[in-house]
């Protein structure tokens, strides 16, 4: 069983390792020319380079603040509006097509009004970041709430269960998993936002550097910074997938 | 049978009571928000220089509509969009049969292919810039690039998820290679190709507006951003709102084939 699981994962790895040389291979061999597609040894340099002198850890910790607020926020508000919404049906109702908008229509067009409200760079970064997650949270959220086993809210009622202890022993423990998948799914969405945010008017963060190496044609910057951007939507990706079954485990299939 | 039928027709009309009163809830937010947004403005509120007004966005829509240029910025980003999500089918599906047919290729593919899925695509504008210009190409590319991968993972997906006695049911009768591609795996895995064409198309519209918005010289996300920096709210918000229609009206079209496969299906 072990050996079966092995196998994809050392294929993965050899498959980028194989990627990376050839890759580095092409141009030291001057098939293609490195000044549009840089080399991975010129981008690892350049890494080592940006994390030495504090411009790495500059823009990360830029991008990471924006990015905590904006998902922040668009968890507390995108939970407590789809909690609301399963409650009342009223509010699921009103909220209903102002949701389905946010969530299908490409928010990122509403950019120029946003700096016209915010300013140029951090809140508007924020502000992009948080209407792009918020949605599907709360879309999650209303469905995980939803979706709970009527049988259980049944019997929690016949044992004398209050408003109160259906939320927090019911309702919130059932809809977790759901929960946590749009939390998932809203990472992806606030990280888009935070670095199309700061590709379009910001003064530092991954996103702005990509932007602005690419205005000078440094290929190699703007690669090592892209680089980090896919590692770090890996890894959050990941690290939630991993919240997710952890959340859902206790859960019987029956 | 009559019972049955008289519980279902009572189920039926609950239903139907709760579709009602459901529209009716949704139209009067609706209408309640676009009044706010019309009368704040009037009672000097709110600036409409900031917030503009319905009755603006009216007037701004007719003025870009009835001028020249309007059917050229249309046609430059339904083409870019066109031609990239055209090729992102193209390629997408294809691939995605083979990969989920084949599990040494996906294995080997599979990790790449998720953790460009994982990034936010719209980061590859800059280099896609660097690569192929500000014309129409980079954002060709880029619709590409975000329609594409979930139209692959998808198809790979459907595949995957296929029954395997009916592949082995139309083996056992006979079937070919090609005939069980055609008359199983095919249709079989067609709700999940549509689902990944659905998915894809919002990312490739996003794909094209924002590539316009970052460096272009046509198209409605040029628009966009031209305006928002002349601080016209109006003009702006008409462009905004026509490209939202758009993506709404063509993820619709694909969910309600979506919903017709999976009847047809049962």
């Amino acid at each position: 069983m072990d050996g079966w699981k092995m196998k994809p994962v050392v294929l993965g790895i050899a498959s980028f390792a194989v990627m990376l040389l050839a890759w580095e291979s092409a141009v030291r061999l001057g098939w293609v020319n490195p000044f549009f597609v840089s080399q991975p040894s010129a981008v690892a340099a350049t890494l080592s380079r940006t994390a030495k002198s504090g411009e790495l850890e500059h823009n990360l910790a830029v991008s990471f603040g924006e990015f905590a607020v904006g998902y922040g926020l668009s968890i507390v508000v995108g939970i407590l509006a789809g909690a609301l919404a399963a409650r009342f049906r009223t509010i699921e109702y009103a909220l209903d097509p102002f949701l389905w908008f946010l969530y299908s229509a490409p928010l990122i067009a509403f950019y120029p009004i946003f700096v016209i409200w915010f300013g140029l760079g951090v809140p508007t970064v924020i502000a992009l970041a948080f209407l792009l997650s918020f949605p599907q949270i709360a879309a999650s959220t209303l469905n995980g709430f939803q979706n709970v086993n009527p049988g259980l809210i049944r019997a929690a009622r016949a044992f004398g269960a209050t408003e109160r202890d259906l939320l927090w022993k019911v309702a919130l423990p059932a809809s977790v998993p759901m929960v946590i998948s749009g939390l998932r799914l809203g990472i992806g969405r606030a990280l888009m936002g935070v670095v199309v945010g700061e590709l379009f008017g910001a003064t530092a963060g991954l996103g702005y550097s990509i932007s602005y190496y690419g205005g000078l044609l440094k290929t190699t910057d703007l690669i090592a910074s892209l680089a980090v951007i896919v590692v770090l939507g890996v890894l959050s990706t990941q690290g939630l997938s991993a919240l997710e079954a952890r959340f859902d485990s206790w859960r019987v299939n029956d | 049978m009559k019972l049955t039928r008289s519980i279902y027709l009572t189920a039926h009309n609950a239903t139907s009571r709760l579709c009602a009163q459901r529209t009716l809830i949704s139209t009067l937010a609706v209408a309640a928000f676009l009044a706010v947004w019309e009368l704040a403005p009037r009672t000097g509120a709110v600036d409409a220089t900031f917030t503009s007004q319905p009755s603006r966005v009216i007037a701004a829509g007719w003025d870009i509509v009835t001028s020249g240029g309007f059917l050229n910025d249309v046609s430059v980003s339904l083409a870019e969009f066109a031609i990239g999500f055209g090729l992102a089918i193209a390629i997408g599906v294809p691939v995605g049969l083979v990969l989920g047919r084949f599990p040494f290729l996906r294995n080997l593919l599979d990790p790449p292919i998720m953790a460009i899925y994982a990034t936010p695509h719209l980061a590859l504008l800059p280099i896609i810039v660097v690569w192929l210009g500000i014309g129409m190409q980079s954002k060709i590319a880029v619709a590409f690039v975000g329609g594409v991968i979930p139209i692959l993972v998808n198809t790979t997906a459907g595949v995957r998820g296929l029954e395997r006695s009916w592949i082995v049911a139309a083996r056992s009768f006979c079937a070919s290679s090609w005939d069980v591609f055609v008359k199983v795996i095919l249709p079989g895995s067609l709700p999940s190709i549509t689902l990944g064409i659905r998915l894809g198309l919002s990312r490739a519209v996003l794909g094209v507006v924002v590539g316009e918005m970052y460096q272009s010289q046509a198209g409605l996300g040029n628009k966009v951003m031209r305006y928002g920096s002349e601080f016209r709210t109006d003009y702006l918000l008409f462009y905004v709102l026509l490209i939202s229609v758009f993506g709404l009206a063509a993820t619709t079209a694909v969910r309600v084939f979506e919903e017709k496969l999976w009847t047809a299906g049962k």
